[in-house]
């Protein structure tokens, strides 16, 4: 895994998202407490002079960890966040992909149109995932959320426009080229806050943290970041083996995406 | 690590895909079990393994062959990092070809040996756009060599033949490099190819190397620039909020607002959050003024107040790339704003050889020269002085339509 100049990434994210915030209307930003949009909003209070300027949601299927809540509390009272959880549900008779896309997105969906956002900040990153590899920091998504992946808007020298449908919304990727080990670097360098269950307990860590029913946790003994970082730079393992929607088909992802799941 | 951003053309079916993938797998810049999948998925398809696969993650793509928008894909090789965009091949997707080059550091071409495919049109499209873009760096790789016997003749011949229209439009060819490979063999990537002895130079992975060691031509004159995305509340103040695309901004320095019009002093500056003296080349920075600017800031710029080079106009002229059709009034999207114009063409120019073309041919992905007048001012320079402020794109109606570069501004 390369490590990259967290230096440029940072001012590229920052770009992107004050460009969001002064592009769009009415922005938010999704939260799950995990490292990336953890990371995101670390940068986000650096653009904004010490403070988010747009709310932060949270879709809640009530069955995250425990050590996930306390963080989330934690956090949105240290950084004063607009935090907004939303409830989703749990069908007992769906998991993996069929879970998250039936579920969290029609949540999304609810809030989305509840509270009027344009524009959805989403801390994906292109090595997460082939298909995230297409994706712009600037995405358009129809009234339904889906992605035309066949027709994005040309995309260059810092012109992120997007014409949208008039019921659509765009989601902002301001992370997209950072890289998992660039994450913790950067987490390293600004001391982000960051859920305890990153770090190996009983020789088991969580390197990609979803909900209590799909994530698994991976066999390693890297305690804190230092550790993480040098298990990275030799791991020949892919980030998300331990989130079972990834593998139960191919091509699950795009459907997943395209139907507009984070 | 800087990472090198690689842009990569060259016409459909010629190899892009394939070669990215075979770096990958060759530099080990890729995790097995991401190659097992690549493996298990052709078989599931009932192909024979491409590494190409590596890198298309699209169903259709592995069905279809071919790339259907830019994806991207990291290569450490040695001492170096490259980050490959992947522009796909047709026509009708140059725009997600121009997205991906514009943030390239050099260009790698591929041609096809093979005797059915060679030297496109569309080939020398690419690099015709990819020059304007401002990507003056070139290594070209004639791919395929093994399904022409490893023919040097045939290597030749293309290199005659490209070296011919690179001189035509302004690139000297000695500044451009040829390596003969085989992406599919993995033959001259890394190391040089016993199939190919007659080629005395580097295997293509050192020369990508020694590219990215070449230092990037300054492309700007120095002049400081700041070009402001709008502005944010701080405290009892309201702070401009931008990046600096030239030149260093510091407090205390006198400087004008274009095309607004407003003169102040700089009171106070913010970088990541922290208080600082000088912003530099490419940090984002939060301005304090001595007074505030009123409305809408959003496309304005921020240049030092003594700068003659800083004025408004409303009259460009440009070169354009058109990719689809334009005719009168047009869209002009310009640092990240928008604006209505009025184009004339002068002269359409034919980008597969360079030349002048008469004024009723096809416009479509050739050049041209054109005048554009404005509905409001904007603080446009030549693509020579500023690159952000010598650059925009065309929208015809809601399509997509060209992209251009500034020669010159105000009225001729």
């Amino acid at each position: 895994m390369i490590k990259q100049d967290i230096n440029e990434l940072e001012e590229r994210s920052i770009f992107v998202i004050r460009e969001a915030k002064s592009k769009f209307k009415n922005v938010a930003a999704l939260w799950s407490m995990g490292k990336d949009s953890t990371t995101m909003l670390a940068i986000a209070r650096k653009a904004f002079l010490g403070k988010v300027p747009f709310p932060v949601i949270h879709i809640d299927n009530g069955i995250d960890f425990p050590e996930t809540y306390k963080f989330r509390e934690d956090l949105a009272r240290k950084w004063k966040l607009d935090l907004m959880v939303v409830d989703s549900e749990v069908k007992p008779d769906l998991s993996g992909a069929a879970c998250c896309g039936a579920n969290k997105s029609i949540a999304l969906k609810k809030v989305m149109e509840k509270y009027g956002f344009d524009a959805l900040i989403v801390s994906i990153r292109r090595d997460e995932h082939g298909i995230r590899a297409k994706e712009r920091y600037v995405s358009p998504r129809d009234r339904n959320f889906k992605w035309n992946y066949k027709n994005q808007p040309a995309e260059m020298w810092n012109d992120y426009s997007s014409s949208l449908d008039s019921k659509g919304h765009v989601r902002i990727h301001p992370l997209l080229d950072f890289n998992e080990i660039d994450i913790w670097q950067y987490i390293k360098k600004n001391k982000v806050p960051i859920n305890p269950l990153y770090f190996s307990r009983n020789g088991l860590r969580y390197r990609s943290l979803g909900c209590t029913h799909c994530t698994t946790a991976i066999k390693s003994g890297a305690r804190n970041v230092d550790d993480i970082i040098k298990e990275l730079e030799t791991t020949g393992i892919e980030e998300r083996s331990g989130r079972d929607q990834d593998k139960e088909k191919e091509y699950v992802m795009q459907k997943l995406r395209a139907l507009g799941y984070m | 690590m800087i990472i090198n951003r690689v842009t990569l053309l060259g016409h459909k079916d010629h190899g892009k895909s394939t070669l990215i993938g075979s770096m990958l797998i060759t530099t080990r810049s890729v995790s097995e079990e991401r190659i097992a999948e690549a493996k298990s998925q052709s078989k599931k398809l009932g192909r024979k393994f491409e590494p190409g696969f590596i890198l298309d993650s699209f169903s259709e793509e592995r069905k279809g062959g071919l790339t259907i928008d830019t994806s991207r894909a990291q290569v450490k090789y040695r001492d170096s990092a490259f980050e490959f965009i992947d522009v796909p091949g047709h026509e009708e997707l140059i725009k997600n070809m121009i997205s991906g080059a514009s943030y390239a550091k050099f260009a790698l071409l591929i041609v096809s040996a093979n005797k059915d495919e060679g030297i496109r049109p569309q080939t020398k499209r690419h690099i015709y756009l990819s020059r304007m873009l401002g990507i003056d760096k070139l290594i070209v790789a004639v791919n395929k060599m093994d399904t022409v016997g490893y023919s040097k003749d045939r290597f030749e011949r293309i290199r005659k033949e490209l070296s011919e229209f690179l001189e035509k439009i302004g690139v000297e060819s000695r500044s451009v490099h040829f390596v003969p490979i085989s992406a599919y063999g993995s033959e001259n990537l890394s190391k040089k190819s016993p199939n190919m002895h007659w080629y005395k130079g580097k295997p293509l992975l050192e020369l990508m190397r020694e590219m990215a060691k070449k230092k990037a031509g300054d492309s700007s004159d120095g002049n400081m620039r700041v070009i402001l995305q709008g502005s944010m509340p701080h405290e009892q103040d309201s702070l401009l909020i931008g990046s600096v695309a030239s030149g260093t901004i510091k407090v205390g320095g006198k400087i004008k607002v274009l095309p607004i019009n407003f003169n102040s002093k700089v009171a106070a500056l913010f970088v990541k959050g922290v208080k600082k003296k000088t912003a530099n080349v490419s940090e984002n920075v939060a301005i304090k003024l001595a007074r505030q600017v009123t409305g809408d800031s959003k496309g304005s710029v921020v240049y030092d107040a003594a700068f003659k080079g800083a004025k408004n106009t409303r009259n460009i002229g440009a070169l354009v790339f058109i990719v689809k059709k334009i005719k009168g009034q047009v869209r002009i999207k310009f640092n990240g704003i928008e604006l209505s114009g009025k184009v004339s063409i002068n002269k359409l120019i034919d980008t597969t050889t360079g030349f002048e073309i008469g004024p009723r041919s096809a416009q479509q992905l050739n050049a041209a020269i054109v005048d554009i007048k404005l509905d409001r001012d904007i603080p446009a320079e030549p693509f020579t002085s500023s690159r952000e402020l010598g650059r925009f794109v065309i929208y015809q109606g809601d399509k997509f339509s060209g992209i251009g570069i500034i020669n010159s501004v105000g009225k001729r």
